[in-house]
């Protein structure tokens, strides 16, 4: 009984290293060469390569990262390639990390590329590529965007972002992502998406089921004193609180959503009507 | 002798539930329980700072690390490599005007005179200050890491006044790199992974730092960190903390905090002193988790009759069994020596090895051999 699953293992690793080798090589970047082998991280030794930055990768659900470093007379592409437990991880990760100031090009899900660096995501896979160029003045973004699409082409998985930040409402938008867990730094909120503002913060969360929702709404209100009924979706409530301001959070069915830190409880249920009408 | 304030002589004392406003969203779970903080300095930096600092890394809401503020925790730490930047910025826009009441540290993954100076400028606008408190090389586990022009980089930034202080954070190798830092003398503060369950070793390299008048902050303290189910479910998260405040060579510590509950939880472990029930807990973890936890000190290396690399042997089995990561536990097997991948405990009359943390080494073996070979 215990042949048949190792049995399986070099088919299914040979399927594996096979797609890897499609997406992750030097050769998809004319004129840099592989230097060293591929390295290969799990979360047990993560830390050997990102040092305390290895929980950033740990909290969004990472199951293995293979890096490459190819090398173009003394500078050197740095190419790592994270696999995550789920595409929403993946895209959660590259949302977090991507500068807020740029906008997300079309690349996978998502992805950024600048003079020095490019990341995306695809599928379950977060890509983070670096140049160590030993003149940094050198820009090199026409390479990079023609690596990350090589790569992309090659790398399969879904290609859009999370369905649910399509609900939040656009007008102001400053950013939106997935937060692996406390949203507004909540306990209950376990994990969701937020969305910044210019002024203030929107977050949804899917439960599991409406009865769950319920219990961490009801929950929820139990920590803000003063509370009071809002209308929005099927339940709701509204509250002043010191550091997330005027909030208001509501259930539609079995979604949590919300908006905080804006100046009062009236405004937030106000904007929270808007996302509520955009959840389906 | 480090000049240490010991919990149990806290200066100061707070009421959680005083100081939260009505409608804050923070502290149910310790509402009306006075909560004492702790104090100690952090070596001859001078820095008084709570014995329970605030690791931001992961931190995403900047409401946790203003009401940290608030609640008197003076310690925050982050990186410049944190989400890329993101994590500074975050952190820079949570302590507004509060910035000069707290010790403010970050890091730099630069690699040269050049880039750590443009990288500490890059933190200084991020954060929002013109200094911070301490400014670490980030991840070093080698003297052969830290080259003179980084020292020549640290030193020029103090004179600057872009930082007070300067350190190195490591996460490995401590007991080689610590004393190295601690006679060359330029360094103020290292900031070291360092909780119960490592070895002796590293504890006597934080030691003689402490008794040099080197600040010594610690990270990750909970041996695995929060998302550490086997820790949580014991309740040893608090032992565990608690363990790394009341070390009397620490002087700060900086666990990671994503919410306002965890706030609350670690800032019991400033409340009181390391009890028998929270040696019992931590006991316990430690005989849970020691027939199989390898701690890397590296006593087993050259006593395996047969040569066999153990402690390799065993963190290949660690990736398969542990993390589910069998292609990878079975490459690195079989890129060992071709004698080393044939060997077979099974051939020994008796395991040679002699782990002093009691893993049980043959036993482990034999399961590495049967499972990658």
């Amino acid at each position: 009984m215990r042949v048949a699953p190792l049995a399986l293992v070099p088919i299914l690793l040979a399927a594996g290293m096979a797609r890897a080798q499609d997406y992750l090589s030097c050769q998809l970047a004319p004129g840099w060469t592989q230097s060293e082998p591929i390295h290969q991280y799990t979360a047990d030794n993560l830390y050997d390569y990102k040092d305390g930055g290895a929980e950033g990768y740990l909290i969004y659900g990472f199951a293995g990262m293979k890096s490459l470093n190819c090398k173009s007379g003394e500078n050197t592409l740095t190419i790592d390639v994270s696999e995550m437990n789920d595409a929403d991880a993946a895209y959660g990760i590259f949302a977090t990390n991507r500068d807020p100031r740029l906008p997300i090009a079309k690349i996978g899900m998502g992805g950024q590329v600048q003079p020095q660096s490019a990341s995306f995501a695809k599928g379950k896979y977060y890509v983070e590529i670096v140049v160590a160029a030993t003149d940094p003045n050198i820009v090199h973004t026409a390479e990079l965007q023609a690596l990350v699409n090589r790569m992309a082409q090659r790398m399969e998985g879904r290609e859009t972002p999370p369905e649910a930040l399509a609900w939040f409402p656009q007008e102001n938008l400053t950013s939106a992502g997935l937060v692996p867990e406390s949203v507004l730094g909540l306990k209950q909120l376990k994990r969701g998406y937020v969305a910044k503002y210019t002024q203030g913060q929107a977050f949804i969360v899917l439960e599991d089921s409406a009865e769950s929702a319920a219990a961490v709404l009801k929950e929820l209100r139990a920590r803000f004193d003063g509370a009071s009924d809002a209308k929005v979706g099927d339940e709701a409530f509204q509250a002043k609180a010191q550091y997330l301001d005027g909030i208001c959070i509501f259930r539609k069915g079995r979604t949590l959503g919300g908006y905080a830190n804006l100046p009062t409880a009236q405004e937030a249920a106000s904007q929270a009507v808007k996302l509520a009408a955009r959840i389906p | 002798m480090l000049p240490v304030v010991g919990a149990g002589s806290s200066l100061g004392l707070m009421n959680l539930s005083a100081q939260t406003p009505a409608g804050n969203a923070g502290s149910a779970g310790s509402a009306g329980s006075p909560v004492k903080l702790s104090y100690k300095t952090l070596g001859k930096t001078g820095l008084k700072v709570t014995t329970v600092g605030m690791g931001c890394m992961i931190t995403s809401d900047p409401s946790v690390v203003a009401r940290a503020v608030d609640l008197g925790i003076t310690y925050f730490d982050t990186a410049r490599g944190y989400q890329h930047g993101n994590n500074e910025r975050m952190v820079g826009a949570a302590l507004g005007s509060k910035r000069k009441q707290v010790v403010l540290s970050t890091k730099t993954e630069a690699r040269d005179k050049a880039g750590l100076l443009a990288q500490l400028d890059t933190s200084l606008s991020e954060l929002k200050t013109d200094y911070v408190d301490i400014w670490y090389l980030h991840g070093k586990s080698s003297p052969a890491d830290i080259h003179d022009d980084m020292i020549e980089a640290l030193q020029l930034a103090k004179q600057q006044g872009k930082a007070r202080f300067v350190g190195v954070s490591t996460h490995s190798n401590q007991p080689q790199l610590i004393p190295w830092m601690v006679q060359k003398g330029v360094f103020d503060v290292v900031l070291s992974a360092f909780n119960f369950s490592m070895d002796p070793a590293v504890e006597q390299a934080i030691d003689a730092a402490a008794k040099a008048g080197m600040g010594v902050v610690a990270m990750k303290v909970m041996a695995g960190g929060p998302r550490n189910q086997k820790l949580a479910q014991q309740g040893a998260m608090l032992a565990a903390l608690k363990w790394v405040t009341n070390h009397p060579s620490v002087a700060t510590t900086v666990p990671s905090m994503t919410d306002m509950d965890q706030l609350d939880e670690n800032l019991k472990a400033m409340a009181g002193p390391l009890t028998a029930d929270d040696h019992k807990v931590l006991a316990a973890h430690l005989e849970i988790i020691k027939p199989e936890y390898c701690r890397m000190c590296g006593k087993c290396e050259g006593t395996c009759a047969q040569g066999l690399p153990v402690a390799d042997v065993l963190r290949f089995l660690t990736y398969a069994d542990r993390y589910g990561e069998f292609a990878l536990g079975r490459e690195r097997y079989l890129q060992m020596a071709s004698e080393h991948v044939a060997a077979r405990c099974g051939d020994c009359a008796e395991c040679t090895v002699k782990c002093p943390y009691g893993v049980e080494v043959s036993k482990q073996m034999a399961r590495a051999q049967e499972l990658l070979a």
